[in-house]
């Protein structure tokens, strides 16, 4: 069922709905702006109109498509275009009309070969407006649209002010972009939202739970590691404008990006330490939510696992320079508090300290230990588990919100029972709903939930659940350790390792250490625990149901009444407004604060008149958590009157005609040679064209090709990116496209085809925008090797060059390729601007390439040249040994994926590799490999 | 007749550079004045033309005369162009060109040990064998590991430790459930995706 809408969404439906202008709407988060773009879409929604939907993530086209169904449009709906597609489906699809929603980068390959009747498109519909930048290849898509077609609409929508903040006036860039002349803001504090969501409040009821002691010292140990590590970064560019960075604004995630804005234009200056430091921030603030998210067990895992890539090299070796903080007492702190949280080691072991990783080592004799203590049948199992290690007290703290959240789950049963005693007819169902931030935490507490033991002393209600992972943990812990020792000298894996996995759903079941007897044991106990509630796996990912399924089996047939069902779920965007709308909850809890919710929860209560919602508000005292949120509040409430001071002040731009007449008047004026009888017209017919490969796509420089009045031809290349003649090919490589393909070995072969096919191969070298235009960013590594030298006299030796010594630097690479390489030319390009102007220099006077010609050039061997490609798919591909440029096209016309190569056995891979290299690669592929 | 024989393993450096402040830093190799068209003769068949972008704003044409005083000579022509004024781009621009016309490489360096860093090694390179930057095979297993998973975008190192110390070998990787991935710390739904695309989306469409 549709969730009916409330009168401030019929008032923006009214401004917004003509279908012959075009608007940029920008309104709340959790206001419902998907469903005023179904509506919009459904009242637009017929075969004799193409609406394209641009921009939207799988989910959202996922999504808008089934609420679209509910809605009731349905015959198409909307139909969804992405690279599986062929080109002839998707020239049919686009002739028949109706509702499309299509990824920007196939968008602007049809729009460029005329696969997609411009002229003919009723009308775009742009989600998040606020990530179209001029680089952006939504910006190319509105552009090709608006050279074309200046009928159709244009509706763009975004629902997050705080991105269009940054920058002189934002806004105007966004709308110059859009082609846009008209902005509506739609704050929650409108006039006329506020009106209509205060009419009816829900009931919350806010609970403040405060920290356990250790979590408190954790979180202080983590805050005080990122002022550490701030106010080193502050020191160490002391030329850099630093101050309004504060540790309150590095708890947000853009608080990278605003670092990083800041430093990139001496980003090859700052030495690997601030970049340390810089990585080191989002390390701790990521922590920060692990902390309050993340069981104990897991927390403790994370941090080792940590530590444990800090302290080696790619190589293996001890690392130079290590996280600042990480050497703290702080970090200390944080270490050995997380420990303390999970178990402790008392004096038994303390005397042989190794112990404990010395047991875990051993696998086997643990699986012995097990079956032998099982059967010898302790009493309980509840004050020492038999595969406990000697020594280890396990303390398993819990999450203080568990304890919270079965009270609350607690009361909401009394409340249910005592309205229904009363027997008054309420709407409405008696489904719990409890939202939690990410899927991980809501399949933690659906865990939880689901072995809770309801009359267990508070703090070890999820004890049993608690030691299930610790068990877990100690293998896990095991495997750690060992693959580190063997991690250098290669010595073959433990193939035939058994043992409890660190799987979440059938750890229970799979592990053989546990014996028959526990087994039991612990079913009669789970018959006996059986409580009334059950949990429903409501998250997408949750995966419990499947074990609880598995435990007990025969309480789970049949539906279950929903005043016994507790649904678990992470927030997720605007689909939440459906979940609510269809279940109907009377009952709300909010595990972790989230500002969007607490809106729907008002749309939601506005929107069903008649229904008492009870919402319980969870959030740790004092912590991070309640930061953020109202942190939160003020930045979108501040973003807010910014844009609304700016819509004010905005100096509309007008856009001039670009149609192709115009178009073309410049083009002549361009192409008349004064040598030809006095300007006399002989024109050729050609318009300036590039032929660029469809893979370039996801880069920036098409699009300012085109803006340029170059013609950018899409095609499948096989040598080069870019071709500018019928001589000169380009192969186009950002800087740390360079240094992996220079480490790879791939731009050998890229160089080695170029010079063979054309007679002008050209390397572009390509700097970005507002970054550092220069390549010490890189050849950084070498500075430590070199400055040893200087203790010898400088020219006596004439052993090892400088190069040698250390990792050769980009810098000599670049000289070994120009030495084999005469013919290659190397373009140095400071941003792609720059780029356009070069390219638009060298094809002056030149003759125009020729597509078919280009296509079919090293293609001869590839059958399915001019096919879409899976770019992610294939690079990860090249990176497996064996695999080399020349045989990558082969095998991916063989094999399907990388994961049906994984499943081929090795005489297979070798049939299609050859004997060495697949030998190569099927051993890559599974050292390692667990035993089922 | 403009090559001189090879003299051996010393650069061969044309005296109007006398006061180049680049000499200085030409480290690790020997050096010699001699005779030449370009600035630096560094290999048989392989010279150096330097320019700094300063001097070349104040003389616009000098470049042009050198470039032509060259004629055909030389199989491997380098124009080494020291970045040292901001307003790069107009003038690297035209430059390029130039040296396409003119069968030149153009190198960029931003400081004057950077240039004295690369003249030094086109002369050590020479006789260089490209295996450096060809495509080798023999790395250790860590080291493929960690490639092949961080090409896959937004996959870090530390992400890469989780997935080998909780899920085995690669081929297990392969064949772990999205569920199972989004369960491990630090992989939220976007990563698994990408994970997911990069394993199991085909390679091609059928198109």
């Amino acid at each position: 069922m549709a969730a009916p809408l409330l009168s401030f969404h019929k008032e923006i439906l009214e401004k917004i709905h003509d279908p012959s202008t075009s608007d940029l709407l920008i309104l709340a988060r959790g206001l419902g702006l998907r469903r005023i773009i179904c509506t919009l879409l459904k009242i637009y929604d017929s075969p004799q109109s193409l609406v394209l939907l641009v921009n939207a993530t799988p989910e959202e086209e996922a999504a808008i498509g089934e609420e679209l169904g509910i809605m009731g449009c349905r015959k198409p709906g909307l139909r969804v275009v992405g690279y599986e597609l062929g080109k002839r489906e998707r020239q049919d699809l686009y002739k028949k009309g109706g509702l499309i929603s299509v990824t920007s980068r196939i968008l602007v390959v049809d729009m460029l070969q005329s696969d997609i009747p411009i002229e003919l498109i009723t009308g775009i519909i742009v989600l998040h407006g606020e990530r179209v930048t001029a680089l952006a290849l939504e910006a190319f898509i509105v552009r090709l649209y608006r050279e074309r077609n200046t009928s159709g609409f244009l509706k763009a929508f975004s629902d997050q002010p705080e991105y269009i903040t940054s920058g002189l006036s934002p806004l105007k860039n966004i709308m110059k972009e859009l082609q846009l002349r008209t902005v509506h803001i739609y704050p929650r504090f409108h006039e006329e939202i506020k009106a209509n969501l205060e009419n009816r409040r829900a009931d919350v009821i806010e609970l403040y739970q405060h920290l356990t002691e250790p979590m408190e010292a954790i979180h202080h140990a983590i805050v005080q590691c990122m002022t550490t590590t701030l106010s080193e970064l502050k020191r160490s560019n002391t030329s850099l404008d630093l101050d309004d960075l504060t540790v309150e604004s590095a708890y947000f995630r853009s608080f990278d990006v605003v670092v990083r804005r800041q430093l990139d234009p001496v980003w090859h200056k700052v030495g690997p330490k601030t970049k340390q430091l810089v990585s080191d921030l989002a390390t701790l603030r990521r922590l920060l939510t692990y902390l309050l998210t993340y069981d104990a067990l897991a927390f403790h895992a994370y941090l080792e696992t940590l530590v444990s890539s800090n302290t080696t090299t790619t190589t293996g070796a001890a690392r130079q320079n290590q996280s600042p903080w990480m050497l703290t007492d702080a970090a200390n702190i944080i270490f050995q508090t997380a420990k303390r949280r999970c178990y402790t080691l008392s004096k038994k072991s303390a005397d042989r300290p190794s112990a404990v990783t010395d047991l875990v080592d051993d696998e086997d004799a643990w699986d012995a230990l097990d079956a032998v203590e099982g059967r010898v049948k302790q009493p309980t199992a509840s004050s020492q588990k038999p595969w406990v290690p000697d020594g280890m007290d396990p303390v398993l703290e819990e999450l203080p919100k568990w304890d919270l959240l079965a009270d609350v789950l607690q009361e909401i049963e009394e409340e249910i029972l005592r309205q229904e005693s009363l027997s008054a007819y309420s709407r409405g169902s008696n489904i719990v709903l409890v939202m939690t931030s990410s899927p991980r935490s809501s399949a933690l507490v659906s865990e939880f939930l689901s072995e809770m033991e309801a009359d267990a002393p508070k703090g070890r209600r999820g004890r049993k659940m608690m030691e299930t992972k610790l068990r877990r943990y100690l293998y896990w812990k095991g495997k750690l350790a060992n693959q580190k020792r063997d991690g250098k000298n290669q010595a073959l894996p433990q193939l035939d390792r058994r043992g409890p996995q660190a799987s979440s759903s059938n750890a229970l079941d799979n592990s053989t250490g546990l014996s028959e007897a526990l087994k039991k044991k612990d079913k009669e106990r789970q018959a006996r625990n059986a409580n009334r509630r059950r949990v429903r796996g409501g998250a997408p990912s949750s995966s419990v149901t499947t074990s609880q399924l598995d435990a007990d089996f025969d309480t789970q047939y049949g539906l279950l009444p929903p005043q016994q069902t507790v649904v678990v779920r992470a927030y997720s965007d605007d689909t939440d407004d459906q979940i609510l709308a269809e279940m109907q909850p009377k009952f709300i809890v909010m595990f972790e604060p989230s500002l969007e919710f607490v809106r729907r929860i008002e749309v939601y209560r506005n929107s069903n008149p008649g229904l008492g919602v009870r919402v319980y508000f969870m959030v740790y005292q004092l912590s991070c958590e309640e930061h953020k949120y109202l942190a939160g509040l003020r930045r979108e409430k501040e973003s807010f009157e910014r844009l609304i001071k700016e819509r004010g002040s905005m100096l509309l731009p007008i856009f001039e005609d670009k149609r192709l007449g115009s178009k073309t008047g410049e083009h002549i004026i361009k192409t008349i040679s004064s040598r030809l009888a006095g300007g006399r017209k002989e024109l050729s017919a050609q318009t300036s064209q590039v032929i660029v490969d469809m893979r370039e796509f996801r880069s920036t420089l098409p699009s300012l090709l085109h803006a340029s009045g170059l013609l950018v031809i899409p095609a499948t290349l096989t040598v080069g990116d870019y071709i500018l003649t019928p001589d000169i090919c380009v192969e186009r490589k950002s800087i740390p496209d360079l240094i992996s393909s220079f480490n790879s070995g791939r731009l050998y072969t890229q160089c080695e085809l170029m010079s063979v096919h054309y007679k002008q191969p050209i390397l572009l070298i390509e700097f970005e925008e507002n970054k550092s235009f220069s390549l010490e960013t890189v050849s950084e590594s070498t500075k430590p090797y070199a400055k040893p030298a200087g203790k010898y006299p400088p020219k006596k030796s004439s052993g090892p060059s400088e190069s040698e010594r250390g990792p050769p630097s980009i810098q000599s690479k670049l000289v070994l390729l120009t030495l084999h390489f005469p013919r290659v030319r190397i373009i140095w390009s400071s941003s792609p601007y720059a780029t356009t102007d070069i390219f638009n220099d060298l094809k002056a006077n030149n003759f125009e390439p020729d597509p078919t010609r280009a296509i079919a050039i090293g293609a001869e061997e590839d059958p399915e040249a001019g096919a879409g490609v899976n770019a992610a798919a294939e690079e990860l591909l090249r990176c497996l040994p064996g695999i080399t440029a020349k045989n990558v096209k082969y095998v991916t016309g063989k094999v399907g994926s990388v994961r049906q190569l994984c499943e081929l056995s090795r005489e297979e891979v070798q049939g299609i590799l050859g004997v060495e290299p697949g030998n190569l690669c099927w051993d890559f592929m599974h050292r390692g490999e667990r035993k089922q | 007749p403009v090559v001189q024989p090879g003299t051996g393993n010393n650069i061969i450096i044309n005296p109007n550079q006398r006061l180049n402040p680049v000499l200085e830093c030409i480290r690790n190799v020997g050096k010699e004045f001699g005779d030449i068209t370009p600035d630096f003769q560094v290999g048989r068949t392989t010279c150096i033309l330097f320019l700094s972008l300063k001097y070349h704003r104040l003389h616009p044409e000098y470049i042009h005369t050198r470039i032509e005083k060259l004629g055909r000579s030389y199989n491997l022509r380098i124009l080494l162009i020291l970045c040292d004024v901001t307003e790069h781009q107009e003038l690297i621009r035209e430059l390029t060109k130039v040296c396409l016309i003119n069968n030149i490489t153009v190198i960029v360096a931003w400081s004057t040990d950077e240039a004295g860093q690369y003249i030094a090694t086109f002369k050590q390179f020479e006789h260089k064998p490209p295996d450096l930057i060809k495509e080798r095979l023999d790395k250790d297993y860590d080291t493929l590991l960690r490639t092949a998973l961080t090409s896959i975008n937004k996959v870090n190192k530390t992400d890469v430790e989780t997935l080998r110390t909780s899920l085995g070998s690669f081929a297990d990787i392969a064949k772990t459930s999205s569920d199972r991935l989004q369960s491990l710390p630090g992989f939220g739904q976007v990563k698994v995706r990408r994970i997911k695309d990069a394993f199991e989306k085909p390679f091609r469409n059928k198109a």
